[in-house]
């Protein structure tokens, strides 16, 4: 073989390859030479999503085209160019949404029927778009509740069992109890022995509980309150009696003491003599109500119980028992 | 310099033979000392045959010259420059006829000597057409020019290496084992191709053998090189009388089948 | 030890070699007919064996695709599947492959055998430097043959899978369907990468068998011992590569 000879055969074979990575360009990304011929249309979207150059374009499901393009108008839309089959007419009533054809990414441009009467869109016009709910932004959504939830859990669990660094709630009451431990049963002995001596009706507390008697010398002592509150009425009718004197000028003590301050005194002195005698009748405040409300005797009868239970509890001694004893008795 | 200038048989500028000297030059393989220390110079228009046997380093002494070896130590002044340097290779002309020819295969013998005038550009097409014929001409190549290397007989293809070698117009020659191979006949023939070079262009040339005919009858001076050493450097007609036993044990070496050499080789 | 020092100073001498043939680029064009010549060898008579072999591929690519992708019903999706495998990874390293197997041995031979007889020593000492004339016009070769070996393997193996898919009976697509598919779920990207890898294998190819030829070392027996050492790398090299222009290129 000649040098002519191959020197051909080397460019012959260099231009087919020239040739085919012409032929394989042009059929891969323009189209020009094997795809269809078809009508533009624009769709324009304020988010693309997944949308892709050789998407799908259906009508009613059926495909009619493809996306040839997708671009970016402006600084708040993007758009997607739809070569359209030219067999097919889009009435321009009829709107365009991106459709989402599986959960891996695969979309397609929906496009619905329209109204027949509507007239046909025709090439390089704008079709109607509609916004349809994204999945991504469904999951991104479900996401955040998720993190939220999650943040809420955390916290309370932080709460309740410590980070780490700082103790929780229940640590720290244990800490609190098992520090304390000693004192509380100390504590509780003490309240054994208050009880006790409640029981045994000692102490002044024991015997206003347990002595009869002394329930009747209260309200003996109350009548006789009572008494002095009805002599005390009598006294300030006399005692009225007398300032009417004063008032009137008899005597020489009404000259002395007639005077409107040390009368509006008295008479103070003698409604508020009354108000208390009144409350005390009523079984109001502190002293009424100590004698006149059984409240007080039941309050100190739950208080032994509890104080009981939690004796009985501390002999399990362990300090979360205790505090679970200590908790369901003083809560 | 007292040389006359070169009458280069392909070049009507003159370029003067060059002389070589070689200085405290050792070479080591790895842990194998191939050239101890060695120091001579070749003078320009001179023919210097290096002699000694097989593994005595001929070769790679003859490799330091033309810049394929770099020395361990020591230094090869190639006309002042040193021959380790590519940028030698530049300014002087040298030619290297290897044993074997290094002919290259693939090229027809025409193409074989016209490689080099092509890659530097000496000529025109029809230059170095005139330049090769020329050299084939020389060594009465002319009807082997369109044959291939491997087409060629072992003297041929020496002479064919020789021609490569003169279109070169080289400034040194050096040879590697010329007569190698050859029959004696063949051996001569080509000793007097050298020979007639030298006389005629004048070159500096450098031959590696141990062809005792070759040295004893075309070199200026000899030099003997035993174990990386050079033991002996003079004359031929000092060589017909060598002092050294090793030197005459070398040249003139007597067949005794009583006493056999091999036996005291050392096993 | 000796191993490491070998492999870098293998590389270290590939990258030598690399620039000094570069630096000898402006004289391509002195030596267009060495450039033809080694365009002639690496492209011209490597085509058919890339074309037989891509075919293959491409047809095996479609069976076995066929034979999977029936399990869940994607089976109309082939024409993408052997479309995309064969432009971006088979079709370049399959033609590599063979480069390497064909072009690749030849070149670390013929330097071999040229180091070993003294050519390459014949050529130093005429002043000519082997990166110049023997690396060179190969490199240049290479790179102006290789995409036109890849496309072709890519074409060729994208009709055999086409081929396949209609005259198989378990898959039965027409060349319509498959070639549709194969057009809308590829780019030219897609081509186009598999054709630089295909540029970068075959350079590297090229280049790492000349410096396993022209490195060289002792008698005849050391040149087939080159040619073992020139593939084996080379093999290795093109996956290798693979891994890391594939990884460059997404």
């Amino acid at each position: 073989m000649n040098n002519a000879q191959q020197t051909a055969r080397v460019g012959l074979f260099f231009l087919l390859g020239l040739a085919l990575t012409w032929v394989t360009f042009e059929t891969l990304s323009d189209g020009k030479v094997f795809k269809d011929r078809g009508y533009i249309l624009i769709a324009g979207f304020e988010s693309l999503k997944e949308l892709k150059q050789g998407d799908e374009v259906r009508m009613a499901g059926v495909k009619i085209g493809s996306v040839e393009q997708t671009r970016l108008a402006g600084s708040r839309r993007a758009e997607a160019v739809l070569r359209i089959d030219p067999k097919v007419e889009i009435r321009s009533d009829a709107t365009a949404s991106i459709v989402m054809a599986g959960l891996i990414g695969t979309n397609y441009i929906g496009i619905d029927l329209g109204t027949p009467t509507a007239a046909a869109l025709k090439d390089g016009s704008e079709i109607r778009t509609k916004v349809t709910p994204d999945i991504n932004a469904i999951m991104s959504e479900l996401g955040n509740l998720g993190q939220k939830l999650e943040g809420a859990l955390n916290s309370i669990t932080g709460a309740v069992n410590g980070d780490g660094k700082t103790p929780g709630l229940f640590q720290k009451i244990d800490k609190v109890v098992s520090d304390n431990s000693e004192k509380l049963t100390v504590t509780m002995t003490n309240l054994q022995d208050v009880t006790a001596k409640l029981n045994k009706g000692e102490g002044t507390l024991g015997r206003l509980i347990n002595d009869p008697k002394l329930h009747d010398e209260l309200v003996a002592t109350v009548t006789e309150i009572k008494t002095a509150a009805t002599d005390a009425r009598t006294f300030v009718t006399n005692a009225q009696a007398i300032i009417d004197q004063v008032k009137s000028g008899k005597g020489a003590l009404g000259a002395l003491v007639f005077d409107e301050k040390t009368g509006t005194d008295i008479k103070n002195t003698v409604a508020n003599l009354r108000a208390v005698s009144d409350k005390i009748s009523r079984g109001e405040g502190t002293f009424g109500k100590l004698l006149n409300d059984d409240t007080i005797y039941r309050d100190a009868q739950t208080l032994m119980k509890k104080a009981n239970t939690a004796i009985d509890g501390l002999g399990d001694s362990g300090p979360i028992t205790a505090l679970g004893v200590v908790a369901n008795s003083l809560f | 310099m007292a040389c006359s200038p070169t009458r280069n048989p392909f070049s009507h500028t003159e370029s003067p033979a060059v002389g070589v000297s070689i200085e405290h030059l050792s070479k080591k393989f790895g842990s194998m000392q191939v050239l101890k220390d060695i120091s001579f110079s070749v003078d320009p228009g001179e023919i210097f045959v290096l002699m000694g046997p097989s593994g005595s380093g001929k070769s790679v002494l003859l490799k330091h010259i033309v810049g394929l070896e770099q020395p361990t130590a020591g230094r090869v002044l190639v006309d002042g420059r040193d021959a380790s340097l590519e940028d030698t290779r530049e300014h002087v002309h040298m030619a290297l006829v290897f044993q074997a020819g290094a002919l290259f295969n693939s090229l027809s013998v025409y193409d074989n000597l016209a490689l080099y005038p092509r890659e530097h550009q000496v000529a025109d097409e029809a230059g170095i057409r005139e330049k090769v014929m020329r050299a084939l001409q020389i060594l009465s190549l002319e009807n082997a020019a369109q044959k291939s290397p491997s087409e060629l007989s072992g003297g041929m293809k020496k002479r064919v290496a020789i021609a490569r070698a003169l279109v070169m117009e080289p400034q040194l020659m050096l040879y590697d084992e010329p007569t190698s191979e050859l029959d004696p006949v063949m051996s001569a023939t080509i000793s007097e191709i050298i020979a007639t070079l030298k006389d005629e262009y004048h070159v500096t040339t450098i031959v590696v053998s141990h062809d005792r005919e070759l040295a004893l009858g075309i070199a200026d001076r000899v030099g003997i090189l035993m174990g990386g050493e050079l033991v002996s450097l003079g004359t031929p007609a000092e060589l017909k009388t060598p002092k050294d036993p090793r030197v005459a044990e070398f040249l003139y070496p007597k067949i005794d089948l009583k006493n056999p050499r091999f036996k005291k080789l050392e096993t | 030890m000796n191993q490491i020092t070998a492999i870098l100073e293998g590389i270290g001498s590939t990258i030598q070699l690399l620039f000094r043939a570069a630096s000898y680029t402006p004289s391509l064009w002195r030596q267009r007919a060495r450039f033809i010549d080694q365009c002639y060898q690496i492209g011209y008579t490597t085509l058919p064996i890339v074309a037989i072999l891509s075919f293959f591929i491409g047809s095996v690519l479609a069976l076995q695709a066929g034979y999977s992708m029936s399990n869940f019903g994607a089976k109309q999706f082939i024409g993408s599947l052997v479309g995309l495998s064969m432009a971006r990874e088979l079709g370049p390293v399959m033609a590599a492959i063979l480069l390497a197997g064909r072009v690749g041995s030849a070149i670390a031979a013929e330097l071999a055998s040229m180091k070993v007889y003294q050519e390459v020593d014949a050529l130093v000492t005429m002043n000519i430097p082997p990166a110049k004339i023997l690396v060179l016009p190969r490199l240049a070769a290479v790179l102006v043959m290789m995409p036109v070996l890849a496309i072709i393997a890519d074409l060729v193996g994208w009709f055999g899978g086409a081929i396949i898919s209609k005259y198989t009976q378990s898959i039965a697509i027409e060349p319509e369907a498959y070639f549709s598919v194969l057009r809308r779920f590829m780019v030219f990207k897609d081509v186009l990468n598999g054709l630089i890898k295909a540029e970068v294998f075959g350079f590297a190819i090229v280049l790492v068998c000349c410096n396993i030829g022209l490195n060289t070392r002792g008698g005849p027996r050391e040149i087939g011992a080159s040619v073992t050492k020139a593939v084996v790398v080379s093999l290795i090299l093109i996956l290798v590569l693979d891994y890391f222009v594939t990884k460059a290129l997404m």
